[in-house]
């Protein structure tokens, strides 16, 4: 994944993005961010909206200026040069496909722009019409085509002109659930295939953590970190990614010892070794991170720690919420038992999987 | 929502269980709606449809057969025609490519000043008939100040070429405004697509912008073509012997008093402005290029090459010859003789607000008043009840409603000549006085206001129809709801919810009003004095001194009359969609 020699690094260096309105404190869109991205590399760009992605990914792309800071590519400044010619290829959120021609002219308008030979984009078009599984459309309108045929227009168009990065921006947001779904792996498959650098813009969580290699978690124009998908979702680094990520219960706890990359907790009633961020300190209030599915619940008639409060049923799942000394922790119950559901008002005991808990640092 | 415009006001009288999915049924209506259905019925035939089926049938009477054969062997005839088709064609070229110009410095340059030159491409907009007109012999005439005594050239305005420049100038504005809402609304991730896919500036302008405005081009360039061979004012000025069908029309009538010829000219003229008219509707309605998917993205970028600057400079220069012409007006409705005399002299100005002129002020103003609440009552009746109450006949009432623009306004002033200048009898008794005429009711004043409304009805109507697209009919089921009634819901919901369009609607026809020459040319009187009858023999007898000062005082009127419409509407308030769904 990692190898050096081959083309498409990509470099952000303290990219910094400020939006000026006459009369108005400017608004900090893209605020310092680096990231290296390696050649081949799959990076998602995700956060809730007016997060910075997307102007993240268009200082890239060359459609937006960087107020600060620079773009490298293998090695070089990019910074100077208009979008037509960076080496980069982007798939819009709007597909934004020629309407005024067909299929196979809307594919090869890249090549022609880089004035390739009849021969040479012949054969670049049928390939990429036929990986992309469009033939039969070459003629049609892209108003005559599906969502999902659409989206592949829009990337055998990105495609075929061999970019040394593509850049997706929330590609996939316009089609329905399933459609998203198949044109997720499609697009992972064919990136792998070509190893192309690829920086990808979503909203959604799940699109990040099943597509990405690392995924970059962005708040308020910051990269509030960058991981791969196990690692955000059992290492968090912030609440807030903790928070985003899923759902997550967070336990205030003061560890009384930390050592290597663990500490020492107690909680729940319970004491116990579990993984640290590498800047929990020993002694000083934090938050124990647990995530509802990793949490057990069991009744306790006699005692329990705390008691059901509200359970609401899903049919895979139930969702029960727990009064305890430590908070109301939020504990999902996969694959119900129909002897053993749980009514509200049952006391229970709540047990934490210390090999699937984090401490964090409280920001 | 399919079918929730279709069934909007049906809610009351039908039960959900027998209620088949828009399932076409007839239905009771309120009996205020029937009431506005009536009265605006009653206004378009009137005022539009019995005129213009006068002049169809006079222009189709057995007496008028042997006129066509005239035409169309008599090569003077055939010329004129020629003359005419030459003539829209031209402009609509022209004027489109103008408006072109100033749209795409407008929303595609980097440039300063397009505030500026955003004003200056509205300026016709208000201008009188005959303002670029004269102004342009002025300036560029035989004896013009830039022509002859800058240049010293011979030039001869007259004719084709100064008809197409003063017409261009003047009509630019409808395309300007146009293709600048097309350019707005052009997804800019298009471009940005081509731009990351290697495309230049140039590229993406030639490959993707160009061919993506292209269907909209037909559209300004139709409505120039239209505008352009109706136009009447403007031939009587600067076409010395190039004759077109509006001006042999309206010679037929005033100076051969020969209504058959004038009939024959007028359908002559018809076909291609209706024919226009309805291909614009029907036609390219539908075919609009739109983007294909998801939400328009990206941002707009701005030329910022060198390339900006000769693009501006063009705008720039037609924007100092538009300049130069409102200034020659201004300048010389108050010196002398403008361009040869240029003492400063208030004469001018003295005959139009003190003498002569003070009666056509008074009247013009007076009949503009009376006619421009009406017209823009009934532009907004009109598209309410098109767009919310009649599904299916709607259509019609809309195209009788738009007739009164889309018919040459000379073809209509004859119209209103052939219909309403006899008094009616049935037997011996005279059931409808004669309203054209001196002779006739108020001394014709009726006939004009009634053409001052028929004009300036389509602009209410296209306001007020794209304003209630716009508003969901939601709103209006809830007032029903809760227990209005039609007309009420229309006044305490409707009306104040599309006020904007309404002072728009009320603005625009009371300028249409103040400005319209080619169908109340026909109608004055010698009880009625009109502005622009008083500026065309002005303008004629070469008195353009006082042909600008009427200029000057006729665009403060307009602009008085946008004032008071303002303060009697109420300013436009920015209404704020409280909805939990975002409609687009």
């Amino acid at each position: 994944m990692t190898d050096d020699t081959r083309r498409g690094r990509l470099c952000l260096d303290r990219l910094t993005k400020a939006f000026t309105t006459q009369g108005r404190e400017p608004v900090v869109a893209v605020d310092s961010v680096s990231l290296d991205v390696a050649p081949g590399e799959f990076i998602t760009l995700l956060g809730p909206s007016g997060c910075g992605k997307t102007t993240t990914l268009r200082i890239v792309a060359g459609l937006e200026e960087a107020s600060s800071g620079h773009v490298r590519l293998d090695g070089d400044a990019i910074d100077h040069l208009p979008p037509q010619r960076r080496p980069m290829a982007m798939v819009f959120q709007s597909y934004a496909l020629f309407p005024h021609l067909t299929v196979s002219e809307n594919i090869a308008y890249g090549l022609r722009t880089r004035r390739r030979g009849k021969d040479e984009m012949d054969s670049a078009l049928r390939i990429a019409l036929t990986s992309m599984n469009l033939v039969g459309l070459e003629h049609r309108s892209p108003h005559e085509l599906s969502g999902g045929q659409q989206q592949r227009v829009a990337l055998a168009r990105a495609l075929v002109v061999q970019p040394e990065v593509l850049l997706f921006d929330e590609p996939l947001s316009n089609l329905d659930a399933k459609l998203r779904g198949a044109m997720r792996a499609e697009i992972r498959r064919i990136q792998r295939r070509l190893g192309i650098t690829s920086l990808y813009v979503t909203h959604d969580q799940d699109e990040a953590m099943t597509m990405s290699d690392r995924v970059v978690v962005m708040n308020k124009g910051r990269i509030e970190q960058a991981a791969s998908p196990a690692d955000i979702y059992f290492r968090p680094a912030t609440v807030f990614v903790a928070d985003f990520i899923g759902r997550a219960n967070f336990i205030e706890i003061v560890p009384a010892r930390v050592e290597a990359g663990s500490a020492a907790v107690n909680a729940l009633g319970r004491d116990m070794t579990v993984a640290a961020h590498p800047e929990v300190r020993a002694n000083a209030a934090t938050y124990l991170m647990v995530r509802p599915e990793t949490l057990s619940l069991t009744a306790a008639p006699e005692g329990g720690i705390g008691s059901v409060l509200r359970a609401t049923f899903h049919g895979h799942s139930v969702d029960y919420e727990v009064e305890t000394g430590a908070g109301t922790l939020a504990v999902t119950v996969p694959g119900p038992d129909p002897q053993r559901l749980l009514a509200e008002g049952t006391n229970v005991t709540v047990g934490i999987d210390p090999a699937r808990a984090y401490v964090l640092v409280k920001s | 929502m399919p079918g929730s415009r279709g069934r909007t006001g049906a809610v009351r009288t039908q039960s959900p269980s027998e209620d088949p999915p828009r399932a076409p049924r007839r239905r009771r209506r309120e009996t205020s709606v029937l009431v506005a259905i009536i009265a605006c019925v009653a206004l378009v035939l009137v005022g539009s449809v019995f005129p213009i089926g006068a002049v169809l049938g006079t222009a189709l009477s057995p007496q008028a057969w042997p006129r066509y054969v005239e035409f169309f062997t008599s090569s003077v005839d055939l010329r004129i025609l020629w003359n005419t088709l030459a003539l829209g064609v031209l402009v609509g070229l022209a004027g489109t490519a103008i408006g072109f110009l100033f749209a795409f410095v407008q929303a595609r340059l980097d440039v300063p000043g397009k505030k500026v030159l955003h004003l200056i491409a509205l300026m016709p907009v208000v201008s009188p008939p005959f303002a670029v007109a004269t102004a342009t012999i002025v300036l560029f005439g035989r004896r013009g100040l830039v022509t002859h005594e800058l240049f010293g050239l011979e030039y001869d305005i007259y004719g084709l070429d100064g008809l197409v420049f003063v017409l261009s100038l003047s009509l630019f504005p409808v395309a300007y405004l146009g293709l600048l809402g097309m350019m707005h609304s052009l997804d800019p991730a298009m471009e940005e697509a081509a731009m990351t896919l290697g495309a230049s500036r140039w590229r993406v302008f030639r490959t993707v912008m160009l061919p993506l405005l292209a269907p909209g081009l037909a559209g300004p360039f139709l409505l120039l073509f239209v505008e352009a061979i109706a136009d009447l004012a403007n031939p009587l000025v600067v076409s010395g012997d190039y004759t077109v069908l509006a001006s042999r029309a309206y010679l037929a009538v005033t100076g051969e008093y020969d209504t058959t010829s004038a009939a024959v000219y007028s359908l002559i003229l018809l076909v291609p402005s209706i024919g226009v008219f309805v291909a614009q509707r029907y036609w390219l309605g539908r075919k609009v290029r739109t983007t294909v998917t998801g939400r328009p993205s990206g941002t707009v970028h701005l030329i910022t090459s060198w390339a900006r600057w000769p693009v501006l400079a063009l705008a720039v220069l037609v924007s100092l010859v538009i300049v130069a012409l409102y200034g020659t007006v201004i300048v010389g409705g108050v010196t002398r003789v403008f361009g040869v005399d240029h003492t400063l002299t208030f004469t001018h100005l003295r005959e139009v607000l003190l003498g002569v002129g003070q009666e056509a002020l008074k009247d013009t103003t007076l009949l503009a008043a009376i006619a421009t609440p009406i017209a823009g009552v009934f532009g907004l009746l009109i598209a309410w009840l098109a767009v919310r109450h009649l599904p299916r006949s709607g259509g019609w009432l809309d195209f009788a409603g738009t007739l009164g623009v889309a018919v040459p306004g000379t073809v209509l002033g004859i119209g209103y000549l052939l219909a309403y200048r006899p008094s009616r009898y049935v037997g011996d008794l005279e059931v409808l006085p004669g309203l054209v005429g001196g002779s006739a009711v108020a001394g014709g004043a009726v006939a004009i206001v009634l053409a001052y409304v028929v004009r300036s009805v389509p602009a209410g109507l296209r306001t007020g129809t794209a304003a209630l697209s716009q508003l969901h009919p939601s709103l209006e089921e809830a007032s029903k709801g809760l227990g209005a009634g039609p007309l009420r819901t229309f006044r305490t919901i409707t009306l104040p919810l599309i006020r904007p369009a309404l002072l728009t609607g009320l603005g625009y026809g009371f300028a249409r009003c103040m400005t319209s020459l080619s169908t109340i040319i026909l109608l004055v009187t010698p009880g009625t004095h009109i502005i622009t009858s008083q500026i065309l023999s002005a303008a004629n007898t070469g008195r353009y001194g006082v042909a600008f000062a009427y200029c000057t005082v006729l665009t403060a009127l307009v602009l008085a009359g946008f004032g008071i419409i303002r303060l009697l509407v109420g300013r436009t308030t920015t209404l704020h969609r409280v909805s939990g769904r975002y409609a687009r």
